[in-house]
């Protein structure tokens, strides 16, 4: 996993996702095809809003709990947390433009 | 996630040539899509004896494929020929949304894509009022 993103887990999710600083959660599996394609946008989004919005991932099939507790069914889906608080989601193999737009909204 | 075995991986390879034949879809011509998908599904039929959609989180699994819903062709494939994990999809790779309800996620996230064999595919067309029932009851 590259070192701008943070992989999340039941240790750590409410911790990271508390924080002010926004942070888009993947929501992923291993087997799943469209995870694997929207994965290097979500690389290079890291590294252009690094300071102002973090990213991470959560995979599904090692924590469960957590998908469970956030209703999460079609995968990828992002989650969009700040100050514990889910403000957005994307659902699907979106485009780049479409994850940059998700995040333009909740960056000042 | 285990490796799956060699005769479920020969399985659903076989499959996914004959459905795509049959319902007059492609595989992607993105590298590595079908590979990734066909590997989870074998997965599942090691783990499940059913080949459980991989684009999906099950809270239990178990209890999952005891419905049909998700096990590939899926209800949506063979209702609506929407393919949420990309494996059946337009010859550009993208998922055929014609069919769907316009509220449906897939409608909101590639817009309006259009199914270039229309007179192939969709053998449970009549139970798409029983397919939006059952999303709105048991979302899974």
């Amino acid at each position: 996993m590259p070192e701008n993103i943070i992989v999340l887990d039941e240790a750590n999710f409410d911790q990271e996702t508390s924080k002010e600083m926004p942070i888009v959660v993947d929501f992923w599996a291993t087997w799943c095809a469209p995870c694997r394609l929207i994965a290097p946008h979500l690389e290079a989004l890291a590294k252009e809003y690094e300071g102002r919005v973090r990213v991470g991932k959560v995979d599904v099939d090692q924590n469960g709990s957590i998908a469970t507790r956030f209703q999460i069914r079609s995968i990828p889906t992002l989650l969009v947390f700040k100050d514990g608080q889910t403000v957005d989601q994307l659902i699907g193999m979106v485009p780049k433009d479409s994850i940059q737009e998700l995040i333009d909204k909740h960056v000042s | 996630m285990k490796e799956p075995s060699a005769k479920s991986l020969e399985r659903m390879e076989k499959f996914v040539k004959i459905f795509c034949e049959k319902s007059g879809t492609s595989t992607s011509p993105q590298e590595g899509v079908t590979d990734a998908v066909i590997q989870g599904l074998a997965a599942n039929i090691d783990e499940l004896k059913k080949p459980l959609c991989p684009c999906r989180f099950y809270p239990d699994k178990q209890e999952e494929v005891k419905h049909r819903t998700w096990i590939c062709a899926c209800d949506d494939m063979q209702i609506y020929k929407y393919c949420h994990c990309l494996l059946f999809v337009s010859p550009e790779g993208l998922p055929i949304t014609e069919y769907l309800p316009p509220d449906h996620e897939g409608r909101k996230t590639y817009g309006l894509v259009k199914d270039p064999t229309p007179d192939k595919g969709r053998p449970l067309r009549h139970k798409g009022a029983e397919r939006e029932k059952e999303r709105r009851e048991r979302p899974s």
